[in-house]
C-alpha cells in the first residue's frame, strides 16, 4: 500500500490543462522530487494530495484511503495528516515564531502545557531557540525558511509537502538547509515530496525524481541518495 | 483587534443609549400625523400640541410638493397597513383624493363649528382650517394693476406674467377649480390663451413671487403668504384679491384640511390632534407666522397684511367636484406643459 | 462546509433585503385595480416622446459629468498620488469632502453663494451675477455640482490603483522613454479597468441623482416621470416609469462587466503592492500647484466656505440644534448601526467574491453594483411594497427599516472593499492554517481579520459616511418622528431661513467627518510586507 497515490488525475485551470492523467506513487518515508520546467504542473501536484484543490477526474488515495475523487474531496485538508511548506513559506506576519508554531497545536485542541512542550522542542529542532518571540518580519531568509518547516513538522504529519522553500536562498545557506531537510527526515522519518527546479537540490534531496511536463510524468529516475 | 472592536462595542452602546433617549417611552400615548405643510411652519404646532396634552407626536413631513413619494403616496402605499394617524394636508384636494380612495373615516370634531360649510367636507370626513388665498402678486411699479385671474389673457400684459407649474400644487388646483366654474371648453381655451399670451412656467410659486419682486414680471398667481412674506422683506410688491367686483368669479381659498385616517393605530388620539388643529388658538398661530393663513373661524386675530375670510368674495367651489375635475384634466395640462 | 453555508447564508441575505423589494415593486406594476394587467406600462408608452425627451436629459447630464470627472479626476489622481506636487494629502482630502455629504448640499452651497446677502454677488458685476445665478439653475448648475461630487471616485480609484502598479513595470519603460510617455502607454492602459469601472459608477450615480435637479429645476428623468405619475397618485404607474431607469442601469452593468472582465484579470497580474515610483515635476511644480489650487478653491472651497460664513451666527445653530437634535442623534446611530451590518454583511460577500467558494459570486457582485446604483427612492418603494404588511410590522413601523434600505443601497461598497484588501493578503496564509486544521472560523478571526484590520477599520468608517449622508432612501420609508439629518434639512428648505439651512448642513458635514477624522489617526500597527 503506498502512501500517496494518484491514480489517472487530471486538473484544468481556465481551459488549460495542467496536468494531465497523471498515475504516479510514493511510497512510506520515500524521499520524491518532483522537477520540471516553470508551469509544468508541480504545485499543482502538491496542492492536490494536500487537498487544497480538487481533480477534475481520477482518484487521490493517501495510505490507502480514498481522499478525492473526481471533483469531489472526500477527505478535507485538515483530515489528511499533511503538512506543508508553501513557496512563499506563508508565515503569519502578526504572530511570533512561537504562536506561528503554536497555532496549528491550538487549532488541534492539545493541551496547553503539551503546546508549549512542543513549540519549544520545535523550535531548537530547528535551532531557533532565541527566536521564540520574533516576529518573522524580523528574521532572515534562512530563519523564516526554518520556522516555516517547524510549524510544518509540530504536528507530527506523515507526509510533508515542500514547495521550492529554498529557491529564494543563497547557494551556502541552500546547502545548509538541504542538510537540515535530510536530518529532520532521518530523525522524524516522514514522507516527504519535494518540488523544485534546481538539480542539486534534486539530486541531493530526492531517492527519487518524476520529472513532470505539460502535467505528465516525463521521466522518472532514482536519484543517488545522501547520506 | 481587539482594542477595535472594544471600541465599535462603546461606540454601538452609546447608539443605542442614545436612541433610547430620544424615543418616547414605551407605553406613553402616541399620534402619528403625515404632514403636507411645510415643516418649518406645522412642526411648532405639533410640539405645542405635544407639550400640553403629553400625547407624543410622530411625524412625516412632504420634502417638497414635486417630491414623487411624498406623504400622499405613502398613505397610498400604506392603504392595507395604516401607519398614521391623521393626514395635514396643505389643501382639500389632497384630502378628497384620500377619502376617494378609503383611506379616510369621518370624524366631525367640536372645534369645526363656525367653519363655513363650504371649508368641510358635508360628510364630515376633513376639515379645512387655516387657509391661504390665491392671489396676485403685483410689482408696485405696474400701473394699473390688474384685477381678475383673466388678466393674464389680457394683452397689455402680453408677455410679461409668469405662473408657477400648473402640474403640482395650488396652481392646479386653481386651474382644475377654473375648470369646474367654466366648464371644459373655457377653461381649455384659457389654457391656450395663457400660452399664446406668452406667461412664463417657473417651478413654484415662491420663484413666481421672487420674479415679480424682481421686476422681471409684473404680476403672478400665487398663494397669499408668499405675497406676505416678500411685503414684510420690503420688497416692492403688493397684494390683489383678484375678481372681487360685483361680476368677479371671486377669489378661489385653499385651506389646510385635517382627517383621520381609516383603521389608524391610535384614532382617539388622533381626533385630539384633529380637535387641536381645528381650534382658534391654532389658526392664530398660524396666521401670524410666516405662513400667514387666514383663519376661517370669525373673530380670531390676524395680521393687518391679512383680510378676514369674512371680507373677501370667495369663489363658489366644491372640492369634490375639483378633485374629479383636477384628475380629468391632467392629461391635457402635461400635453399643454409638453408644448 | 461552515464555510460555504455561512458564504450561502450572506448572498441569500443581501438577496433578501436588497433583491426582494425590488422585485415585489416590479411585480406590483402589474398588479393593477386587483388584477393583473399592463395599464401601467400602457401610460408609460403613451407619454413616450415626453419620456424620451426627459432620459434625453437625464443621459446628456450624466454623460457631461462623466466626461468631466474622467478628464479632471484622472490626471488629479496622478499629480495627487504619483508626483512631487506639494501639500498632496491636503488636496486629496479637499477635493474627497464633497463625496462625503449629500450633493445636494453643495447645491444649496452654491444657491447660497449666488444669491442675496452673499459677498460674492457685490464683487462681480450685475451681468456676471446674473449669469451665473441663471446658469445655476438649470443643466449647467447641475453639471458644476455634480461634477463636485463625483469627480473624487475617479480621483481615489486612480490614486489607489497607481499605487498598487509593480514598479518595475514602469522602470522598463522609463529606461526607454519620459514620464508622460510610460503615464500614457504603459500606467494608465494599466489601471483602465479601475478609471473604466470609476466612470461607469459616476454615469449611473448621476442618472439617479434626484435632490440636486430638483433644486436646481433641471427635468430630469427619475424625478419628473416619477412626479409627473405622483400628481395622479397612481403608485403602478409611477413604479413601472422606474423600470427603464432600471434597464438603463442594467445594459451599463452588463457592457462594464463585459468590458471588464478580462481586463480586470491583466489588473490584478500588474499589481504588486510595492513602493510606487514618484513623478518628479520639475519646472512645472508650480504652475500645476497653482491650478490645482485655483480648482480647488473654486469648486470646493468658495461653496463650503459661504455655508460656514451663512451659518457663522450662534443663532443660527442655536436654532438649528432645537429644530434637529433629534434627528442629529438618529443620523448617527443608525449611521453607527448600519456601517456596523454592513461591514460584517459586505465582509462574507466579499469573501465569496475574492475566493469565488460558490458559483453564485458572479451573481452578488452584480447585485450589489446593480442595488447601489439604483436610485434610492426606487429601493424605498420596493421595502415599502415588501415590508408594509401586519406581519412584519415590527420592522416596517421601526428604524429597522432605514437599516434595511441602507443595507441595501451601500452593500457594494465593503463587499468589493473587502474583495480588494482580501487580494493582498495571500491566499497561502489561509491555506496553512487551513492545514494546521484550524476551523475557516478561526482561520478569519486569527489570520485573516488581524491582518484586514485596518481595511476593515476603513470598510466601516465608508459605511458610516454612506448611511449618514443617505437621503433617497431615508426619505421615503423614515417611520414617523424618525427622521434623519439629510431628510429634515431637506424638509425645512422649504421656507426655512437660509442661515438655519446652512447651520445644519454644517453640523451635517461635522458629524459625517468626525469618524473619519478618528480612522485617520488610528495607530498603523501593520506589518511590513517585504
Amino acid at each position: 500500500m503506498s502512501m500517496i497515490e494518484f491514480r489517472a488525475v487530471s486538473k484544468n485551470y481556465r481551459g488549460r490543462r495542467v496536468i494531465d492523467t497523471l498515475s504516479l506513487k510514493v511510497e512510506a518515508r520515500e524521499r520524491v522530487v518532483l522537477f520540471g520546467p516553470s508551469g509544468c504542473g508541480k504545485s499543482t501536484v502538491l496542492h492536490l494530495i494536500a487537498g487544497l484543490v480538487i481533480p477534475d477526474s481520477g482518484d487521490i488515495l493517501i495510505n490507502g484511503q480514498l481522499v478525492a475523487t473526481a471533483r469531489k474531496n472526500l477527505h478535507e485538508p485538515e483530515q489528511r495528516g499533511i503538512g506543508m511548506v508553501f513557496q512563499d513559506l506563508a508565515l503569519w506576519p502578526h504572530m511570533t515564531v512561537a504562536e506561528n508554531i503554536d497555532f496549528g497545536l491550538r487549532a488541534r485542541g492539545i493541551p496547553g502545557k503539551e503546546r508549549k512542550q512542543r513549540v519549544k522542542d520545535m523550535v531548537e529542532l530547528v535551532r531557533l531557540g532565541d527566536y521564540l518571540n520574533a516576529k518573522p518580519g524580523a528574521l532572515s531568509g534562512g530563519q523564516q525558511q526554518r520556522v516555516a518547516i517547524a510549524r510544518t513538522l509540530a504536528l507530527a504529519p506523515r507526509i510533508v509537502l515542500m514547495d521550492e522553500p529554498l529557491s529564494t536562498l543563497d547557494d551556502a545557506l541552500n546547502v545548509q538547509l538541504r542538510k537540515e531537510i535530510l536530518r529532520l527526515h532521518g530523525d522524524l522519518g516522514f514522507t516527504l515530496v519535494y518540488v523544485t527546479h534546481n538539480r542539486d537540490e534534486a539530486k541531493e534531496l530526492g531517492t527519487r525524481t518524476i520529472h513532470l511536463r505539460q502535467g505528465r510524468i516525463d521521466q522518472a529516475s532514482d536519484a543517488g541518495c545522501a547520506a | 483587534m481587539k482594542k477595535a472592536l472594544w471600541i465599535l462595542l462603546l461606540v454601538l452602546v452609546a447608539s443605542g443609549i442614545a436612541l433610547w433617549r430620544f424615543y418616547p417611552s414605551i407605553g406613553a400615548p402616541v399620534v402619528v400625523v403625515y404632514v403636507s405643510h411645510d415643516q418649518v411652519f406645522s412642526e411648532p404646532i405639533l410640539k405645542d400640541f405635544q407639550k400640553e396634552t403629553g400625547i407624543n407626536v410622530r411625524a412625516v413631513y412632504d420634502t417638497e410638493e414635486t417630491k414623487s413619494a411624498g406623504t400622499m403616496n405613502r398613505l397610498i402605499a400604506e392603504k392595507n397597513n395604516p401607519q398614521a394617524d391623521v393626514y395635514w394636508a396643505n389643501e382639500p384636494i389632497r384630502a378628497e383624493v384620500l377619502r376617494q380612495r378609503g383611506i379616510a373615516t369621518p370624524y366631525v370634531s367640536p372645534n369645526a363649528a363656525g367653519i363655513p360649510e363650504t371649508f368641510r367636507d358635508p360628510n364630515g370626513y376633513w376639515t379645512g382650517f387655516a387657509a391661504r388665498a390665491r392671489v396676485l402678486i403685483v410689482h408696485r411699479d405696474v400701473n394699473p394693476k390688474p384685477t381678475s385671474v383673466s388678466s393674464y389673457t389680457d394683452p397689455r400684459w402680453r408677455g410679461r406674467t409668469v405662473i408657477a407649474n400648473p402640474l403640482f400644487g395650488t396652481t392646479t388646483t386653481q386651474i382644475a377649480a377654473l375648470f369646474v366654474l367654466w366648464g371644459d371648453e373655457r377653461g381649455r381655451a384659457f389654457m391656450r390663451d395663457l400660452r399664446d399670451y406668452g406667461a412664463k412656467i417657473s417651478p413654484s410659486n415662491g420663484d413666481s413671487a421672487d420674479l415679480v419682486a424682481r421686476g422681471e414680471f409684473a404680476f403672478s398667481l400665487v398663494d397669499s403668504d408668499d405675497v406676505v412674506n416678500r411685503v414684510k422683506q420690503h420688497q416692492p410688491v403688493m397684494m390683489v384679491y383678484p375678481d372681487q367686483d360685483a361680476d368677479g368669479i371671486g377669489c378661489f381659498i385653499v385651506p389646510n384640511a385635517v382627517l383621520l385616517i381609516a383603521d389608524s393605530p391610535h384614532p382617539e388620539t388622533g381626533k385630539k390632534l384633529i380637535d387641536y388643529l381645528l381650534s382658534k388658538e391654532t389658526e392664530r398661530k398660524l396666521a401670524f407666522s410666516d405662513a400667514a393663513q387666514i383663519p376661517l373661524h370669525p373673530g380670531v386675530p390676524m395680521p393687518p397684511q391679512l383680510q378676514p375670510i369674512e371680507s373677501i368674495k370667495v369663489m363658489k367651489m366644491n372640492y369634490t367636484e375639483i378633485a374629479a375635475r383636477l384628475q380629468a384634466i391632467q392629461a391635457f395640462l402635461k400635453s399643454w406643459i409638453g408644448s | 462546509m461552515e464555510k460555504r453555508l455561512t458564504l450561502a447564508a450572506a448572498a441569500l441575505l443581501l438577496a433578501v433585503i436588497g433583491l426582494l423589494p425590488v422585485l415585489a415593486m416590479v411585480a406590483s406594476t402589474f398588479h393593477v385595480d386587483g388584477g393583473l394587467s399592463v395599464k401601467a406600462y400602457q401610460a408609460l408608452l403613451v407619454s413616450g416622446k415626453q419620456q424620451m425627451l426627459l432620459m434625453g436629459h437625464s443621459v446628456l447630464l450624466s454623460l457631461s459629468v462623466t466626461f468631466l470627472a474622467t478628464v479632471a479626476g484622472v490626471p488629479l489622481g496622478v499629480l495627487l498620488g504619483k508626483s512631487d506636487l506639494p501639500l498632496r494629502r491636503g488636496f486629496v482630502v479637499l477635493f474627497t469632502l464633497p463625496l462625503l455629504i449629500p450633493p445636494y448640499v453643495i447645491a444649496v452651497a452654491w444657491f447660497s453663494a449666488l444669491g442675496k446677502g452673499s459677498w460674492i454677488v457685490p464683487a462681480l458685476t450685475p451681468a456676471t451675477a446674473e449669469l451665473l445665478t441663471s446658469a445655476l439653475f438649470g443643466l449647467y448648475g447641475c453639471i458644476g455640482v455634480l461634477f463636485t461630487a463625483f469627480m473624487p471616485i475617479v480621483m481615489l480609484l486612480t490614486i489607489a490603483y497607481l499605487g498598487a502598479v509593480n514598479p518595475r513595470l514602469e522602470n522598463a519603460g522609463r529606461l526607454v522613454a519620459r514620464w508622460p510617455a510610460v503615464l500614457w502607454r504603459i500606467t494608465l492602459p494599466l489601471i483602465a479597468p479601475a478609471i473604466l469601472f470609476a466612470t461607469v459608477l459616476v454615469f449611473l450615480l448621476t442618472l439617479g441623482e434626484v435632490g440636486v435637479p430638483t433644486f436646481l429645476r433641471y427635468p430630469v428623468y427619475p424625478v419628473e416621470t416619477l412626479t409627473q405619475f405622483a400628481a395622479f397618485y397612481d403608485f403602478s404607474a409611477a413604479t413601472a416609469a422606474a423600470i427603464p431607469m432600471l434597464a438603463v442601469t442594467l445594459a451599463i452593468l452588463a457592457l462594464e462587466y463585459r468590458l471588464l472582465h478580462n481586463r480586470a484579470l491583466e489588473l490584478r497580474a500588474a499589481t504588486f503592492g510595492g513602493v510606487y515610483t514618484q513623478i518628479e515635476l520639475g519646472l512645472w511644480r508650480l504652475p500645476l500647484f497653482g491650478i490645482i489650487l485655483s480648482l480647488a478653491l473654486v469648486t470646493v472651497v468658495l461653496p463650503l466656505a459661504v455655508l460656514f460664513t451663512q451659518s457663522s451666527s450662534l443663532s443660527a445653530f442655536v436654532e438649528a440644534f432645537s429644530r434637529a437634535s433629534d434627528s442629529i442623534v438618529r443620523s448617527i446611530a443608525f449611521a453607527v448601526i448600519g456601517a456596523t451590518l454592513l461591514t460584517l454583511l459586505g465582509f462574507f460577500c466579499g469573501y465569496l467574491i475574492h475566493n469565488r467558494t460558490l458559483p453564485l459570486w458572479r451573481s452578488v457582485d452584480v447585485l450589489g453594483l446593480f442595488l447601489f446604483t439604483l436610485p434610492g427612492t426606487i429601493i424605498g418603494i420596493g421595502l415599502i411594497s415588501l415590508w408594509n404588511t401586519p406581519m412584519t410590522n415590527a420592522i416596517y413601523s421601526t428604524p429597522a427599516i432605514i437599516i434595511l434600505g441602507y443595507i441595501a443601497q451601500y452593500a457594494v461598497l465593503p463587499m468589493r472593499m473587502t474583495s480588494a484588501i482580501l487580494e493582498r493578503i495571500p491566499r497561502s496564509l489561509e491555506q496553512a492554517a487551513e492545514l494546521c486544521g484550524a476551523s475557516w472560523y478561526m482561520t478569519l478571526r486569527q489570520i485573516v481579520a488581524p491582518l484586514a484590520r485596518r481595511g476593515l477599520i476603513t470598510v466601516w468608517a465608508v459605511g458610516y459616511v454612506f448611511c449618514l449622508r443617505d437621503l433617497g432612501v431615508s426619505m421615503v420609508v423614515y417611520p414617523p418622528g424618525s427622521d434623519t439629518l439629510p431628510v429634515r434639512i431637506l424638509t425645512l428648505m422649504a421656507n426655512g431661513a437660509p442661515s438655519l439651512i446652512a447651520a445644519l448642513c454644517v453640523i451635517l458635514i461635522v458629524v459625517t467627518l468626525l469618524p473619519l477624522g478618528v480612522v485617520g489617526l488610528w495607530p498603523r500597527h501593520g506589518v511590513r510586507r517585504s
